[in-house]
């Protein structure tokens, strides 16, 4: 929008939101209000002096949707039909829930409504900042019907006034908050009320405090409250957004590597280079996610710089045992492996080559990608439940570490389809069968379904 | 009351890749879509319209480079930045993707605040770059649900 578009502009220490929503209510002015302080910004909607539309920028668009569904207010079924005809538009959303009948028109109004008065709530306690008003009126998807001013500002007033009477609290609208895991007991027990339990349901690390406020359409200061009291119970916890980002991305990168490294395996060599390449980016892999632990680890965040021997004690005790019970249930080689400086060292693998050769050789290796592959699995499962737990950021890197392991099977299940087309070939040969132009290691074709043998089978035919 | 989001492709053989990217993208308020084939991901940039193409080189049925420039030919979508993710660091190869069309090159293994930065420098203007009749036919499709 133009500069010149604007007919009234000023700074709102002069000119508070009230004073300016009473003026431009009163003159029954049509066009766009500007609201902006410090990184957050909103945009009004007027037409003959009536709220029409209202946009806030820098808000994080909350799934409403997936909120109905987490106070059971919708089916999963039915918020997966509206989302694919809405497409993250919450407008549309509600739209649709009243066209299938699946929400009351006046329900539809009554959410619109509150979600106006909560921003308009929001920045009546901006203190800094400034604002333009502008004849244009900027193009807003709405489906609310206008809105008086005054009722609006009534509401929005009162709601401010309670967060003012919070006082000192950590809690802000963009706070989002968690289940603690170890939560196992009847919460109904605790006498807690509706209220209470609903935001219980929507505290899935993933849900801010504002967005709660929207679904329940209660004010924002009166979800903090609940919140505090659900903090004191202890039933849930404040996520940290910025570790977990940080923890998240440190998680993400170690997995491009590892994929990287998988798909640089060359087709065309030895079935024995190939295995052993495999160990290289298993081990590689379960070393990063052990380096990633000793950072992320809950028992060692928030105690500052640790001495490097603690963590690897750490790291030690937490892995250890599971090796060894890997080693000595299923896979004996990787009792070669050893735990150094809290990283697996798999060098008496690796150079195993030196003491055996051939079928023997690949026989070896074998086992040890399948220990090693095991391992990676416990390991990432144990670091995972403990950094996250079931929380949304967990689901989502649980998402995308099974899609790694199909690629790592998907290398596995090649060899064991090379070895099957070696075996039938040999016993071919013994039965003076002739088997012309049989399969290559690097001409077996890839096989993204099930491997043609069970594990226990390919390990007999080894 | 919401701000539209800017929706990118993400073109890549590797489920671990595409759905990493997704991941990220998605904390970024970016809408993300994913093809696994150069023909999937023609077909997805003719229905989505994406802000931004995150385009492997390697790919099954048809190569990033040929994507690329089909893209490019096309009128509607040319203006679309095409970040070009491989393997292959070497100088000929990212010459061959500035001259296929691409706007930038992200090798592989790349690091995941760096594709971030990346994505969202060239996703700058977005809603500029969005031709009005497009728009407004998705917006038509989604009305009639």
């Amino acid at each position: 929008m133009e500069p010149q578009d604007s007919i009234m502009d000023g700074d709102l220490q002069t000119l508070g939101l009230q004073s300016i929503l009473k003026m431009l209510a009163l003159s029954g002015k049509t066009g766009t209000l500007f609201v902006h302080s410090g990184p957050e910004s909103l945009s009004i909607s007027l037409r003959k002096g009536q709220v029409v539309a209202l946009r806030e920028k820098g808000l994080i668009q909350p799934d409403l949707l997936g909120m109905l569904c987490l106070i059971n207010k919708l089916d999963p079924p039915r918020a997966h039909l509206v989302r694919e005809v809405a497409q993250g538009n919450m407008q549309v959303e509600l739209a649709t829930l009243v066209d299938r009948n699946w929400m009351s028109a006046a329900e539809m109004q009554q959410r619109l409504e509150f979600a106006v008065t909560q921003s308009i709530s929001h920045a009546l306690r901006w203190v800094d900042g400034y604002f333009s008003f502008h004849r244009q009126l900027v193009a807003m998807e709405s489906r609310m019907q206008p809105l008086d001013i005054d009722s609006v500002l009534l509401e929005a007033l009162r709601q401010a006034d309670e967060w003012e009477e919070m006082g000192e609290t950590q809690l802000t609208r963009t706070t989002v908050a968690r289940w603690l895991p170890e939560v196992s007991n009847d919460v109904r027990s605790l006498g807690l009320s509706q209220e209470h339990i609903e935001i219980l349901c929507l505290a899935n690390g993933e849900v801010p405090l504002q967005a709660m406020a929207m679904v329940l359409m209660i004010p924002e200061a009166r979800v903090a409250h609940i919140m505090k009291r659900l903090l004191e119970l202890r039933l849930i916890e404040v996520v940290d957004t910025t570790l977990e980002a940080k923890l998240q991305q440190d998680l993400s990168n170690i997995i491009i590597m590892s994929q990287h490294m998988l798909a640089q395996q060359q087709q065309n060599l030895a079935p024995e280079q190939h295995l052993l390449r495999l160990i290289k980016t298993l081990s590689q892999c379960i070393n990063g996610l052990l380096i990633h632990h000793g950072t992320y680890a809950k028992s060692l965040r928030g105690r500052g710089q640790l001495p490097v021997a603690e963590i690897v004690r750490y790291l030690e005790r937490r892995f250890a045992q599971p090796l060894h019970l890997i080693a000595k249930q299923q896979y004996s080689i990787l009792e070669t492996a050893i735990f150094a400086n809290g990283q697996l060292d798999c060098m008496e693998i690796i150079n195993l080559d030196k003491l055996v050769k051939g079928e023997k050789l690949e026989e070896f290796y074998w086992e040890a990608v399948l220990g090693l592959a095991t391992f990676l699995r416990a390991v990432f499962a144990t670091l995972l439940n403990d950094e996250v737990g079931d929380s949304h950021i967990g689901r989502q890197l649980s998402y995308v570490w099974k899609a790694f392991l199909t690629e790592i099977d998907q290398e596995i299940q090649q060899y064991q389809l090379y070895r099957a087309h070696q075996n039938t070939q040999q016993r071919n040969r013994y039965g003076e069968v002739t088997f012309p132009n049989g399969p290559s290691w690097s001409s077996v074709p890839h096989n993204e379904g099930n491997p043609y043998w069970s594990p226990e089978t390919q390990r007999r035919s080894i | 009351m919401i701000e539209p989001i800017p929706t990118v492709l993400v073109v890549d053989d590797s489920p671990t890749v595409r759905k990493i990217v997704q991941m990220t993208l998605q904390r970024e308020r970016i809408r993300v879509i994913t093809a696994g084939d150069g023909l999937s991901a023609l077909t997805s940039v003719a229905d989505e319209m994406p802000a931004l193409i995150l385009l492997d080189i390697q790919l099954p049925r048809m190569d990033g480079y040929h994507i690329c420039q089909i893209i490019r030919k096309n009128l509607q979508f040319r203006t679309i930045p095409i970040i070009m993710l491989s393997g292959k660091d070497g100088l000929f190869d990212k010459m061959r993707g500035r001259l296929a069309g691409s706007t930038e090159y992200l090798t592989k293994p790349f690091d995941s605040a760096e594709l971030i930065q990346t994505v969202k420098k060239h996703l700058v203007g977005w809603q500029q770059r969005m031709p009005p009749q497009y728009e407004s036919m998705r917006t038509r499709l989604r009305r009639r649900g």
